[in-house]
């Protein structure tokens, strides 16, 4: 849509393990379906896996309260030990991407990609990159509306907004 | 930036605080509640464009108002608040979580290959 860069919202963190087993854990369903959750007490279960380049998979992700989300992930790279980038959607059970009613401004493709970096021979780095792809001007401006950050988006007003919600 | 298209201000509550000056407003409506002479003199703004990115806020129930006597008086409204929150920390939740969960994973298997060695 635009040519605008966008910098991408950015995780590193560091395993005790080599970078090929780091790596299998994001590509192999054995392992997926035992960490792929945003938080302990939840349950995952790919249902279809077709992790390569131009592939997609289809898992659900059952919450500790019972609901129930599924999540279609489409494979753009998938280049064993080093880089794993996909797009992954909030879909229904058959893997279609569902909109989203409450932010119809949140950008639809948001692209993940992830680097791995050996640093020993037991020990990775992993580099997780978040932006949306091609977004329009105004998926732009909500996505950098949403940042941390304190110069280009919410900025001292995260921490009050957390502690008024976290009160409320 | 003439000819540029205008981010429109419809009533999506993501679009409303896509414009940083309705942020710091309501940064400061989080705080405690202020009417809009209160707001022009904190933020030293003129008092049109506060009235402008109030109405906006109000629109889609980010700022509540209440009338005290000849005054009225905005705040912050927790619940609408509250989708914004979660998608901003949609990717620091969701992935540090999941990461989180990856490290367990991951140190879980080494010391059961560990305990076979």
């Amino acid at each position: 849509m635009n040519d605008t860069t966008v910098e991408p919202s950015v995780i590193v963190r560091e395993f005790d393990a080599p970078r090929e087993l780091v790596f299998e854990a994001w590509t192999q369903v054995e392992h997926l379906n035992n960490w792929m959750f945003p938080m302990q007490g939840c349950q995952c279960n790919f249902v279809s896996a077709d992790i390569r380049d131009g592939g997609t998979s289809l898992h659900t992700i059952t919450m500790p309260n019972g609901h129930q989300m599924w999540l279609f992930t489409k494979y753009e790279e998938v280049d064993f030990p080093e880089k794993l980038v996909f797009l992954q959607y909030m879909s229904n059970e058959a893997g279609d991407i569902l909109p989203n009613p409450h932010m119809p401004d949140w950008p639809r493709d948001m692209l993940a990609s992830l680097y791995f970096e050996s640093l020993a021979e037991n020990r990775t780095k992993l580099t997780f990159n978040w932006q949306p792809r091609n977004p329009t001007v105004a998926e732009l401006a909500v996505f950098e509306a949403s940042r941390a950050d304190h110069h280009k988006g919410w900025g001292a007003g995260m921490d009050q907004l957390e502690a008024y919600l976290a009160a409320g | 930036m003439a000819g540029m298209a205008r981010i429109s201000t419809t009533s999506d509550v993501f679009s409303a605080i896509a414009e940083p000056k309705r942020r710091v407003i309501l940064e400061k409506l989080l705080v405690e509640q202020m009417s809009v002479t209160d707001l022009v003199d904190a933020l030293q703004w003129t008092q049109p464009m506060v009235s402008k990115h109030l109405k906006v806020l109000k629109e889609v129930k980010l700022v509540a108002e209440t009338k005290v006597g000849r005054f009225h008086y905005y705040r912050a409204q927790p619940d609408e608040l509250r989708p914004i929150q979660d998608w901003i920390h949609r990717f620091e939740k969701y992935w540090g979580g999941a990461l989180e969960n990856l490290d367990s994973y991951l140190t879980d298997i080494k010391s059961r290959g560990d305990a076979r060695e």
